[in-house]
């Protein structure tokens, strides 16, 4: 037997496999992965590939091997990684044959009964294959005899004269494995067991966070602030941050008080950082002084934005289509602010565009009427 | 039992000290010379502006349609021959597959690999990450 992947790794409880959507899906998986997948301890029949829970899979391959049994064929499906044998069971329509074969199909006319048999003619030849062909097959992969084989749910023949599938096939698979099945599955941590506080710690944060960013995006709306330092606003963040542990031991009271601070002061850090990656605020010029100017409040930068792209869409340049995104940027940044962010551009073009002062022409062009 | 997995190699990987003997390989080329009577095909294939020939032997695969002239995907077998300097492949599959977009084709086998070796070197050295702890 050939070394299995991940021997060491845990795998998920099996109450959380459903929210792996790889799971319900047929996975594309080359021969080799399904050949060395290790298989669950917890339910026998489903395997992992890097920590997804696999059962059902979906492969595409040469037929290298047939073998016919009373109720099924047995061929071995070759994708150049890996040769897998596939049970594919005949249907039972097609037991009884040869009987209807010769009814003496009046010439011209619709016969029902005539292109039933065509129809069923044509199924037949599409699930019946010699070695040489292509076949296509989905179905769910089993153990027996210490052999992985799958056992097929629906498979066919593959035209492929000019290889065009194969190719796509090949072409298709590695971007699969990067977007999906490389990247390990991550239960939501709310599923997960919440007396774990190491699970809680991260969570209670972000929610944290998400709250701290929200009262300080309406203190700015609200009061219209053109610009404020960072200790203008640490006040809202006080009621967020719980106080000292209310069943905490009374005995370490000055630990508990630089905690509470420094967590504001950190919970502050990672709002403003937010704020200023969305573009809502941006550093006019970089000095000890922390000042942050509201970009959409900061009628120099409107006004500045403005004239340029006034100005500039009567060059012949930018007559036809308006000025570029980046061509505004570099020209404010040259008569405004150096430090100007993309995104507070973009909030500016964007607070413009709903004053119509400014049209946009293309996603990234604008220009003034 | 089933046979090995054929790997996809280009024609001019096909040379005797890149390739084991009963290695089982498919590849391709255009089908320019085919004697039933002894069983014998040659798929020639241009790479770099020098022509490369794979001798096929193709009692397998017989009767089979054969064009000349026409693109055919072979798989099988490599048989290196004493002091021979080229191998054949003992065909267990010949297709035609004229028509074929030969530059995607190309692509599509370098991706394949690339992506087959990437993922041997990961699995490498995980393994010995975990030898190791």
């Amino acid at each position: 037997m050939e070394v299995e992947l991940g021997g060491g790794e845990e795998e998920p409880p099996s109450l959380l496999w459903g929210l792996d959507p790889v799971f319900s899906a047929y996975s594309r998986l080359c021969v080799r992965d399904i050949l060395r997948m290790r298989e669950s301890r917890q339910v026998p029949g489903v395997y992992f590939y890097n920590s997804h829970p696999i059962f059902q899979v979906d492969v595409l391959g040469t037929v290298v091997y047939k073998r016919e049994r009373e109720d099924f064929y047995c061929y071995g499906v070759d994708d150049s990684t890996g040769v897998i044998n596939c049970l594919c069971w005949k249907n039972e329509k097609w037991r009884d044959q040869g009987g209807g074969r010769a009814r003496g199909a009046a010439p011209g006319g619709f016969h029902v009964e005539e292109q039933l048999r065509k129809l069923v003619e044509a199924q037949r030849s599409s699930s019946v294959l010699e070695i040489g062909e292509l076949l296509r097959v989905r179905g769910s992969v089993k153990t027996s005899r210490g052999q992985r084989e799958i056992r097929a749910s629906a498979f066919y023949k593959v035209n492929d004269p000019v290889m065009a599938v194969q190719i796509s096939w090949m072409l298709e698979m590695p971007e699969l494995y990067r977007k999906c099945y490389d990247k390990p599955f991550k239960p939501p941590s709310s599923e997960l067991d919440s007396s774990s506080a190491a699970a809680d710690g991260p969570q209670s944060f972000q929610s944290l966070l998400g709250r701290a960013v929200r009262a300080v995006k309406e203190f700015l709306r609200e009061r219209e602030v053109r610009r404020f330092r960072p200790y203008d606003v640490e006040y809202l963040l006080h009621p967020l941050v719980p106080r000292a542990p209310p069943q905490g031991t009374p005995a370490d009271p000055e630990n508990a008080g630089p905690s509470v601070a420094a967590q504001i002061r950190q919970l502050l850090k990672e709002t403003l950082k937010i704020l200023l990656d969305e573009g809502l605020i941006f550093r006019k010029v970089l000095s000890p002084d922390e000042v942050y100017n509201v970009t959409e409040h900061d009628k120099d930068l409107h006004m500045v934005t403005r004239d340029i792209i006034r100005e500039d869409s009567k060059r012949e340049k930018y007559a036809e289509k308006g000025c570029h995104v980046l061509h505004i940027l570099s020209s404010v940044r040259q008569n405004y602010s150096r430090c100007l962010s993309k995104e507070a551009l973009l909030v500016t073009l964007k607070f413009l565009e709903c004053n119509s002062d400014i049209i946009s022409t293309t996603e990234c062009h604008y220009t003034v009427l | 039992m089933l046979p090995a997995p054929a790997v996809f190699h280009f024609p001019w990987e096909l040379h005797p000290n890149a390739v084991e003997d009963g290695a089982s390989v498919r590849t391709f080329g255009r089908l320019t010379y085919y004697r039933p009577e002894e069983s014998v095909a040659i798929l020639t294939s241009q790479h770099a502006s020098v022509q490369y020939q794979v001798s096929v032997r193709t009692g397998f695969v017989e009767p089979f349609h054969s064009i000349l002239g026409a693109q055919y995907l072979v798989l099988g077998e490599i048989e290196k021959a004493e002091g021979e300097s080229a191998v054949t492949v003992r065909a267990r599959i010949l297709n035609c597959v004229d028509g074929v977009d030969l530059a995607v084709l190309h692509r599509a086998i370098t991706e394949q690999r690339n992506f087959l070796e990437r993922r041997l070197m990961e699995t490498d050295s995980q393994t010995s990450h975990t030898y190791n702890d």
